[in-house]
């Protein structure tokens, strides 16, 4: 709720204190951050609350309802995202300032939402609330170390993100080992083509969590 | 209306249910005792679905199936008459009935209407399990199963649950009941399985439970003392 909040007001700051592209260029970036804030709600802490052992959710209906709920979620927090690209994008039709990119650019940010929403929802039946979003936020915290360590080095990977050049296997496993953490990447242009990679960790993300729903069982 | 057979359960190393099997028929209430650990929680939940089962077989013929656990908990953004709505819903009964219902189990019951307004898991332990009860006998469930039926209940309150399960027995549903409370159990039940070590060590008839002399109390607890007292099968 509060980051549901707090976006659009530091939104309309960039908008009246900067320009038209700071905002839409921040909205981008950072709504599928949205997508990790609403995921936090863990599986694992609904089971040991004991709510799921409930006439409601018999016969294996809780692990309908714990997919369902992620599902949910993620739509809900899409019409939130949609609501606001509206918004932002009448501003920039306004202004005369709207680019047709930015609709393909806010669906790479719907991707990498779906992607953050699938990792805490399958970190969510190992990890209890919160501690699925942290350990997402801790990864990427690593990955902006890794990233700073390689700008130490004379070749390092950052000349690679630089000049968008990713010439052998290893810069383009290191490529993809940044998209699994920075997932948002993806809508600033030169990143489209990651779009696969962060596709392949939204249905790896969502077969572990199928796969550990399936034999999740209600404990007290 | 229910049948079981062969169940088996382990958690790592500890085998809590090696091999039960019972059958319960229409119109008949079954208490399922034992000594702690015997298993009975864990047979209730591999019947109901809430764990899956190693092996054996659960067939429940009708339904729907009305659950209250030990302990009842609920899912926290909805109040007692929201939760009640949506379990309606959930099992496809009119909302006429829905009120109906309330109306009528909640004098059965003893539960305060006043209290739906509100969050259950601000209630007492006993309004919840009696909420847990509102909640799974509203959907007029041709087999109930309990775990600990009268944990947290006052006296008033058990004796009203008693009509209720034999008030279902008539209806012609299947009542399962685990309890330690050997003397309600003699008041309310047609048939006894005695669980040991995850095995069904024994089982008797009791007959029809309606007038039933309070005096059947000592062979039952005969019964259960000399199951549990004997050495390991």
């Amino acid at each position: 709720m509060a980051a549901g909040l707090a976006l659009p007001a530091l939104l309309a700051w960039l908008g009246f204190r900067d320009s038209y592209e700071t905002m839409a260029g921040a909205f981008l970036l950072l709504f599928p951050y949205v997508f990790l804030l609403g995921s936090r709600d863990a599986a694992l802490d609904e089971l040991d609350s004991g709510a799921l052992e409930n006439v409601l959710f018999l016969d294996g209906r809780f692990r309908t309802y714990l997919r369902q709920k992620v599902l949910c979620l993620t739509a809900a927090t899409g019409a939130y995202a949609l609501g606001l690209f509206i918004l932002i994008s009448l501003w920039g039709l306004a202004a005369g300032r709207f680019r047709p990119v930015m609709i393909l650019q806010f669906v790479m940010g719907l991707l990498a939402g779906a992607y953050y929403a699938g990792a805490a929802a399958a970190l969510g039946v190992f990890l209890r609330s919160g501690a699925n979003v942290m350990a997402l936020l801790v990864a990427q915290a690593g990955a902006a170390a890794a990233l700073l360590a390689s700008a130490a080095g004379r070749s390092g990977f950052i000349d690679n993100l630089t000049s968008g050049r990713f010439p052998d296997a290893a810069s383009r496993l290191r490529l993809s080992a940044l998209l699994a953490a920075f997932p948002n990447l993806i809508v600033l242009g030169s990143f489209f083509r990651g779009a696969p990679v962060v596709a392949a960790g939204l249905v790896l993300a969502l077969l572990a969590r199928r796969l550990r729903l399936r034999r999740l069982e209600v404990r007290r | 209306m229910l049948s079981v057979d062969g169940l088996r359960k382990s958690f790592g190393p500890l085998a809590a249910v090696r091999d039960v099997g019972f059958r319960l028929e229409r119109g008949r209430i079954a208490a399922l005792l034992g000594e702690n650990g015997a298993g009975k929680t864990t047979t209730l939940r591999m019947i109901v679905g809430l764990i899956d089962r190693e092996a054996g077989t659960v067939n429940i013929e009708g339904s729907p199936v009305g659950y209250v656990a030990e302990h009842p908990a609920f899912v926290p953004w909805l109040d007692g008459l929201g939760l009640l709505r949506a379990t309606a819903r959930a099992f496809g009964l009119p909302p006429r009935r829905l009120e109906a219902g309330i109306e009528s189990l909640c004098g059965r019951l003893r539960f305060d209407p006043g209290l739906l307004g509100r969050r259950p898991a601000t209630y007492s332990s006993g309004n919840r399990r009696k909420y847990a009860y509102l909640q799974s006998l509203i959907i007029g469930p041709r087999l109930l199963v309990v775990d600990e039926p009268y944990t947290a209940l006052d006296p008033p309150s058990i004796a009203g649950l008693r009509e209720v399960f034999l008030s279902l027995r008539r209806e012609g549903a299947a009542v399962l009941l685990s309890s330690h409370m050997l003397t309600e159990m003699s008041r309310v039940a047609d048939d006894v399985i005695v669980l040991r070590r995850g095995r069904v060590a024994g089982r008797a008839e009791l007959g029809d439970p309606r007038g039933r002399d309070r005096r059947a109390v000592p062979d039952l607890e005969d019964l259960f003392m000399t199951l549990c007292g004997r050495p390991d099968p």
